[in-house]
């Protein structure tokens, strides 16, 4: 991995001040993160353990990704954090069919401050697209993620499910185990049947058919580099807004569009009643004794915002909050809804772009249709902004039935803009 | 720091030291980059289908002047079902180690590599439609891109008898 030609790049040069300017704390902060760039890095250390502070999915992902590509070829490196509510899909997925994109802006959209204490009612929540493949989650601070990179050699995709079964089972969670898609579940079974507590994969819970259905607590994805494997999850403890979360991931444009790429399988939730902190603690724990053979663990290190410093970190953290990132990555899709005059339209958008856009059926103007493909295909989606202005800014003369098409692609295809950094 | 991180495909991997130094990226095969293209005609060590350590191939046209990149069998197998294929835009251009694509399995994302440089001149448009293709035949049917060249190839390169004894041993 060659950590020292990297190395040597990314740490601060040292605090030279003979005028005696440079105040304790920026020092102190140096000194905090060069220290995790040097400990990361240091092929002495093979178990290493890491905590973030921070509640920003932008900075804990990009955090999470150096891990991955800095951490020494043959180290296991567990890395604990919760991000503020937040939506965050798969690599490939696409957030328009995903994501109920129209209430993500919960007081800023339309200009309207009501919508803070009207359900949902948990304000702001990022939309965040991850590296790792996998389907749409949502987090908050009563989810902890959990993520382990370590050798590819010795990656399975249920290895650290299974720890973190047998550490929710030594606290009581008797329910808990990993199933077939890799997640983990609490089995919903009223009878008690023997089972074998050292299978993680069933509990005297189990019900091989029919019976209540599981519930869902944790999911996974993954992220394979060279040498390394990164399985990054959610864990429900103690969310407050499980009630709300199918409003999020339950888009109004699901049936509308039909896209290539990775589709969320959803599953009822629950949470698992469990203090964070707590399990936090246990499942540190657990890791260290997992990994006792291969060495000791390095004292837990909390990472957070000032790691931005560290160049790789804002690289990655400027990368994911762009709009390219978030839009066009989304793989090519078709969306096809009822257009006026009982016509149907369907758009094609490739790499983010508007490919083609035609009318089907019903007796739709062919110059309306022209208006129509003159002012968006070739339009990248991210650059829209609101729909009726872009459409009303480009056709001259309007009629209302470009009203009527502009608040279908607004209901449909939105694009909200949030905050930048 | 070279732009270049590499990736593997196969479960089994070797742990060499002679790993390579990584740049992180969101999607930079989607980017192009500013260098201009030259005109190559690649050497006469991949006229012969080639694979790499990460368990690419390439293999060169009769003129030499293009080469096919694809995956190889062992790593289609290690993968399990791909869902997603994700190709580079044609044009893109690439240097040695750099990230063109990347395909999902599983839950998993993992990058391909193309071991030389040069320009995106076609895609597997096939794969858009059918991931799954790249199990069934990812060394003939399934290639991933075709790209000129526009430097020799970097890294180790391996005949088929070499690379079979590689994925043996690791």
């Amino acid at each position: 991995m060659a950590p020292s030609r990297g190395l040597a790049r990314l740490l601060p040069r040292p605090a030279i001040s003979n005028t005696g300017t440079y105040s304790r704390t920026m020092s102190f902060a140096r000194r905090a993160y060069s220290s995790f760039a040097e400990q990361l890095a240091n092929p002495a250390n093979r178990v290493q353990s890491y905590i973030s502070r921070s509640r920003d999915p932008f900075v804990n992902l990009s955090i999470e990704d150096y891990i991955l590509r800095a951490s020494p070829p043959d180290s296991t490196v567990l890395f604990l954090y919760t991000n503020r509510p937040c939506v965050v899909i798969g690599r490939n997925q696409n957030p328009w069919s995903e994501v109920n994109l129209g209430i993500l802006q919960a007081a800023t959209s339309r200009g309207t401050t009501a919508k803070e204490t009207e359900p949902p009612a948990i304000g702001d929540v990022h939309l965040v697209r991850r590296r790792s493949g996998g389907g749409a989650v949502f987090h908050d601070e009563g989810n902890l993620n959990w993520s382990i990179t370590c050798p590819r050699t010795e990656f399975t995709r249920d290895k650290h499910a299974e720890m973190v079964v047998r550490a929710l089972r030594k606290i009581g969670i008797e329910r808990a185990r990993v199933n077939e898609r890799h997640d983990i579940v609490l089995d919903q079974g009223h009878e008690r049947h023997p089972s074998d507590p050292q299978d993680t994969h069933r509990t005297s819970y189990t019900v091989d058919e029919g019976g209540p259905r599981p519930l869902k607590v944790s999911g996974s994805a993954y992220k394979l580099t060279r040498g390394r494997a990164l399985h990054h999850a959610t864990t429900l403890l103690a969310s407050p807004n499980l009630h709300v979360i199918p409003q999020y991931l339950h888009s109004p444009a699901r049936k509308s569009i039909q896209a290539k790429g990775v589709e969320s399988v959803s599953s009822p939730v629950a949470n698992i009643g469990l203090d964070v902190e707590m399990f936090q603690k246990r499942l540190q724990e657990e890791f260290s004794g997992m990994y006792a053979h291969q060495g000791t663990t390095t004292t837990v290190q909390t990472v957070g915002e000032e790691h931005l410093k560290i160049p790789e970190i804002r690289k990655g953290y400027n990368e994911l909050k762009t709009d390219d990132w978030m839009w066009s990555q989304t793989p090519q899709f078709n969306i096809a809804f009822e257009g006026p005059a009982r016509s149907e339209i369907d758009i094609n958008v490739h790499h983010g772009i508007i490919k083609t856009l035609e009318t089907k059926g019903g007796s739709f103007p062919d110059d309306m249709l022209h208006e129509l493909q003159t002012a968006l295909v070739g339009q990248k989606l991210q650059d829209i902004g609101d729909w009726s202005q872009c459409l009303q800014s480009r056709i001259e003369p309007w009629h209302s039935d470009y009203g009527i098409i502009a608040d279908r692609l607004e209901t449909l295809l939105p694009v909200p803009q949030f905050e930048r950094p | 720091m070279a732009a270049r991180f590499s990736v593997a495909r196969a479960a089994r991997q070797l742990t060499s030291s002679a790993a390579r130094p990584q740049a992180p990226r969101a999607c930079p095969w989607q980017k192009a980059s500013s260098q201009q293209p030259r005109l190559f005609t690649v050497s006469a060590q991949v006229k012969e289908k080639k694979y790499t350590e990460d368990h690419e191939w390439i293999e060169a046209s009769a003129d030499g002047k293009t080469f096919t990149l694809g995956i190889s069998e062992y790593a289609a197998k290690a993968l399990g079902d791909v869902v997603y294929v994700e190709l580079p835009e044609v044009d893109l251009e690439v240097s040695s180690g750099e990230a063109i694509g990347a395909v999902e399995s599983v839950k998993s994302a993992s990058d391909i590599l193309s071991p030389i440089g040069g320009t995106v001149t076609e895609v597997n448009d096939a794969l858009q439609e059918k991931p799954g293709n790249l199990n069934k035949d990812p060394e003939g049917d399934s290639w991933i891109a075709k790209i000129a060249v526009t430097g020799e190839p970097e890294g180790k390169l391996m005949t088929k008898a070499e690379y079979t004894a590689f994925t043996e041993d690791a």
